[in-house]
């Protein structure tokens, strides 16, 4: 049976979503038991719990940071069900659903894939995509499987569940004026960098939040690896063994 | 994530950035490209492809490779090396088939792994858009200029 963390609603309509899920669940009869995360606990210790409780399947019902906190928490010790509500197409495309009677459907059918994430050591995982993010520009340097080290000036850096990182900047030329009277210069310039690792060591000056859906789950510096297929999680064109 | 194909651990490749100074051993199965400025050595079992704002300083080997940047260091193309009218070589070169256009420059020495007789064979072939230069050998171990502009014929 199936263990429901559903995010904390924050609005009517989330509320009365949240109902209307409890009774698709139930024509299905795969309602479980379902916890909604508070102040008071995270979704992180309501799926603690749910483990303890020996459920062996924790479904996530909300956004994306909730789903990674989720993740997070079953990472080889459960299954992770999703239950798309607000979340962004980084979660539905991994899933193969969009909509909660299609996930409802999903977690009936119990179709099973495993799916690669990064640990930021010590306890965090990565497995939607993670941003660094600054408007100023901001010095960072990273260490690649111990081998490459590079250095650079960036606004955003995004990593993924395979430890791909996207590193862009925009810089802004000089402004001159010609003759005093014309201005030249003043164009942004793109700068995008990819780099994959198994291991990376990232630095960011000054130290900056990283963020899943603008939530931070942790902050640089920071140690990341690539743990390959470790989650277990449901989806659309999973296989029907575990 | 726009450009970051899921492709698991092998990765998508990777691209150096103008404003990324890099160091140490860049290895990828998959291409590489560079804007930025790399000391060091760098292997793909692909393409290399060396952007106009680059610099590298370090031997670099890949299947196919394209210049338009600064290389100083020996360049090892197993199927092709073009340095196009920007690139700049200073370092030797050992390579397959080779392309070098107007304006480039290269200082080093020239080695084709063929024997001479069939490059000169498949050199003759080549369209008029583009020049392969027969093998070079040193026999004398010296150093060889050879001017980009010499070698190409008229684009136009």
């Amino acid at each position: 049976m199936y263990y429901y963390v559903l995010e904390a609603p924050s609005s009517r309509a989330t509320r009365q979503l949240y109902q209307k899920l409890r009774d698709l669940l139930t024509q299905l009869s795969i309602a479980g038991e379902m916890v909604a995360a508070s102040p008071a606990r995270s979704a992180y210790e309501l799926s603690e719990m749910g483990m303890e409780k020996g459920y062996s399947t924790i479904v996530a019902v909300g956004g994306d940071h909730h789903v990674n906190e989720i993740a997070t928490a079953v990472l080889g010790r459960a299954v992770l069900g999703v239950i798309p509500v607000g979340a962004s197409n980084l979660v539905t495309d991994i899933i193969g659903y969009t909509d909660m009677r299609e996930a409802a459907n999903a977690l009936k059918q119990r179709r099973l894939s495993t799916q690669s994430t990064v640990l930021i050591e010590p306890s965090t995982i990565i497995f939607l995509d993670t941003v660094i993010s600054t408007s100023k520009l901001a010095k960072i340097s990273m260490i690649l499987d111990n081998k490459v080290r590079t250095h650079a000036y960036f606004n955003q850096l995004t990593i993924n569940r395979f430890l791909q990182m996207k590193l862009d900047s925009f810089h802004t030329t000089e402004v001159k004026k010609v003759f005093g009277i014309f201005n030249t210069g003043g164009n942004v310039i793109h700068s995008e960098s990819h780099f994959h690792a198994k291991v990376a060591r990232i630095i960011t000056d000054p130290i900056l939040p990283v963020n899943v859906s603008g939530v931070a789950i942790a902050e640089s510096p920071m140690q990341l690896r690539l743990i390959p297929d470790s989650l277990k999680i449901i989806t659309k064109r999973g296989t029907l063994l575990e | 994530m726009r450009n970051m194909p899921n492709e698991g651990t092998s990765g998508p490749g990777t691209v150096v950035g103008v404003n990324v100074a890099l160091s140490g051993t860049l290895k990828d199965q998959n291409d590489i490209i560079i804007y930025g400025m790399v000391d060091g050595e760098v292997v793909s079992e692909k393409s290399v492809t060396v952007g106009e704002t680059a610099q590298v300083k370090g031997p670099v080997k890949g299947a196919l490779i394209t210049v338009s940047g600064t290389i100083r260091g020996a360049i090892d193309a197993s199927e092709r090396l073009e340095i196009t009218e920007t690139g700049k070589v200073f370092g030797s070169i050992a390579t397959k088939d080779l392309v070098i256009r107007s304006g480039a420059v290269l200082v080093g020495k020239v080695t084709m792994g063929a024997d001479e007789q069939a490059v000169q064979e498949e050199t003759k072939e080549n369209t008029e858009e583009e020049v392969s230069i027969p093998v070079h050998t040193d026999e004398d171990n010296k150093e060889e200029v050879v001017d980009g502009n010499a070698l190409a014929p008229d684009e136009e």
